[in-house]
């Protein structure tokens, strides 16, 4: 039986414009997606590398005096936290003495507002109120409690109202 | 004794010469024109000027001073690497050792802050003078960007630099500098994390500080310099006026004038200027743009020396984090900007900073008329002049006010008044 090179059992012959498209098509699709991978993880891991994964800073909970070792009626400022320890009879706060404009260490002065910020002329009050300037905020009230061995510890990522006290019974 | 010429030209005469100045001192104006073109160091320039870009009034010298003063800050930067280790332990003491130990140390920490100083000056400038001589209208609109750019370039790079002496200035400078980061909007706080490295001023804040300042900046410096001169000469030489009869002979022929004596390489297309050339309006580069590049260069070294011997960069005492000066008051170029965010982080440290710049970028794209090209303060541009004169005005008066007006934290007082603190 002759069987043309039509018939169906013969080899399929090569359809070089179809098999060329998706051939193409393959192609670029890969070379796109690598290209892009490269691209775009380098890129990535470059910028990622620059984000810290530890941090060596001091912590954020600090361990001030005890309480007698602030005057009553006072505010302390304690320069390695740049914060101020506020004594008023039994009752401790703590006060962040950043000004929350931009960042400079507020000066702490007699008067109405006791609270000047030297880089922008920021003005708060005795509970960190804003009273003028710039700082869209007042100054950032902690928590303290008070450890076992009997020392004010001051949280600094634990934010606070102004009205909060530690109040230490003598 | 034999004059410095004929030693020059005995040199250029032997084997040893000529291979390495293959043409000798040029005679003729050909033989000018191929010294510029043979030369490596020479060939960035074009073989022949405009007579108009030769006047001193045209430019005022001011965009090759910046590159001068960029020269003298990349050279004497290298010489105060060889004594600075960007730590905070050791960092300040590094200054002080540089200024009162290093022999010269004193003179080469001047010659880098005061040419810094005198660089943002001149940049800044330089952009008035483009501006008022309609220097970025077409075909130039695309240099006014990159020159926007090197103005940016030279803010960012004066502010990473005063930030490695690690004294007061640093600390608080770059305090406020990353806080004001991070109010911009919804990145701002990721950028402030990754400029600082951390959440505080600490030692990986001045590392990446260091390497912003000695590496990266001065290189992407580099590369809009380059691409700001290479546009230059492409966009047919500097800005001028156009001669209208030679535009129109060329429009009606659709030919170039027949008595060029350059290839056609050199030339710009469409309306530039270099297309409406007239060779009698030019000269040859040499000796007459090389001379007075030279000159140019010597009096920016004698003023940038001058400054140097005579009055010392200011140091100020040791960063401490837990006092800033009072008032802290930034150089005098940021001055300006400290007054504005004393009145609002936000507008004053991002929008109206962010504005400005979108508003320089979009200008020749706004401003594309070509009437008054190359004339200073031109009549047909009242309105453009004006509103640009406003805005350095307020530039300029923000910079005083906060130089000579403001006090301890921050208040009003009178430049005369005891209380004054007016930074260096």
């Amino acid at each position: 039986m002759n069987q043309g090179p039509s018939s169906p059992s013969a080899p399929p012959v090569p359809q070089p414009d179809k098999g060329d498209s998706r051939r193409d098509f393959i192609w670029l699709t890969l070379g796109w997606l690598a290209s892009l991978f490269a691209l775009g993880a380098s890129g990535f891991a470059t910028l990622r590398s620059l984000v810290p994964n530890v941090l060596y800073e001091p912590s954020r909970r600090f361990k001030a005096g005890r309480p007698a070792d602030y005057p009553d009626d006072t505010a302390t400022f304690i320069e390695e936290v740049r914060l101020f320890i506020v004594r008023k009879g039994n009752a401790y706060r703590a006060m962040s003495g950043i000004c929350p404009h931009l960042g400079c260490t507020v000066n702490a002065t007699v008067g109405r507002y006791p609270y000047l910020c030297p880089c922008h002329g920021s003005h708060f009050d005795p509970d960190g109120a804003v009273m003028s300037g710039p700082s869209p905020r007042g100054l950032t009230w902690h928590a303290v409690t008070l450890s076992k061995d009997g020392r004010l510890v001051i949280d600094m990522d634990q934010a606070v109202t102004h009205d909060k006290t530690l109040v230490i019974q003598a | 004794m034999k004059s410095l010429k004929q030693i020059w030209l005995k040199f250029a005469g032997t084997r040893v010469g000529q291979s390495i100045f293959r043409v000798g001192l040029p005679e003729s104006n050909l033989g000018r024109m191929q010294a510029m073109v043979s030369s490596f160091l020479l060939h960035l320039h074009p073989a022949k000027v405009h007579r108009h870009s030769l006047q001193f009034s045209s430019t005022l010298g001011l965009g090759l001073i910046s590159l001068y003063l960029f020269l003298i800050l990349c050279i004497t930067g290298v010489a105060l690497m060889f004594f600075y280790v960007p730590h905070p332990d050791h960092a300040y003491d590094n200054m002080k050792d540089i200024e009162f130990v290093v022999s010269a140390g004193m003179i080469a920490r001047n010659m880098h802050r005061w040419s810094a100083h005198l660089m943002v000056l001149c940049v800044f400038l330089h952009m008035c003078r483009v501006f008022y001589t309609g220097g970025y209208k077409p075909p130039r609109e695309f240099n006014w960007i990159v020159g926007v750019g090197l103005f940016v370039m030279t803010l960012v790079l004066s502010f990473t630099g005063y930030l490695l002496p690690w004294d007061q200035l640093a600390f608080w400078a770059i305090t406020v500098g990353t806080n004001i980061a991070g109010y911009a909007p919804v990145v701002g706080k990721k950028i402030q994390f990754l400029l600082l490295g951390g959440n505080i001023v600490g030692e990986s804040s001045l590392l990446r500080f260091y390497v912003l300042h000695v590496i990266l900046l001065p290189a992407a410096a580099v590369f809009l310099i380059a691409l700001h001169l290479w546009r230059v000469r492409k966009d047919g030489g500097l800005s001028r006026p156009d001669e209208p009869d030679v535009l129109v002979q060329q429009v009606e022929t659709g030919q170039l004038a027949t008595s060029k004596t350059y290839g056609l390489m050199e030339l710009a297309r469409g309306t530039s200027p270099a297309v409406g050339l007239k060779p009698e309006d030019e000269v040859p580069a040499w000796p007459h743009l090389v001379f007075r590049e030279l000159l140019l260069f010597l009096a920016t070294m004698v003023v940038v020396m001058f400054l140097s011997v005579f009055w010392n960069a200011p140091l100020e005492a040791l960063a401490n984090p837990a006092h800033p000066p009072n008032p802290a008051k930034a150089p005098w170029y940021f001055l300006g900007l400290q007054e504005l965010t004393a009145y609002s982080a936000f507008w004053g440290g991002v929008a109206v900073p962010a504005l400005l710049l979108v508003a320089l970028v979009a200008l020749p794209y706004l401003d594309r008329k070509r009437a008054g090209v190359g004339v200073w303060f031109a009549r047909e541009r009242r309105v453009a002049v004006t509103l640009f004169t406003i805005c350095v005005v307020a530039a300029v008066i923000l910079t005083v006010i906060g130089t000579y007006f403001r006090g301890p934290n921050w208040g009003w007082v009178w430049p005369w008044a005891a209380s004054a603190v007016i930074p260096h």
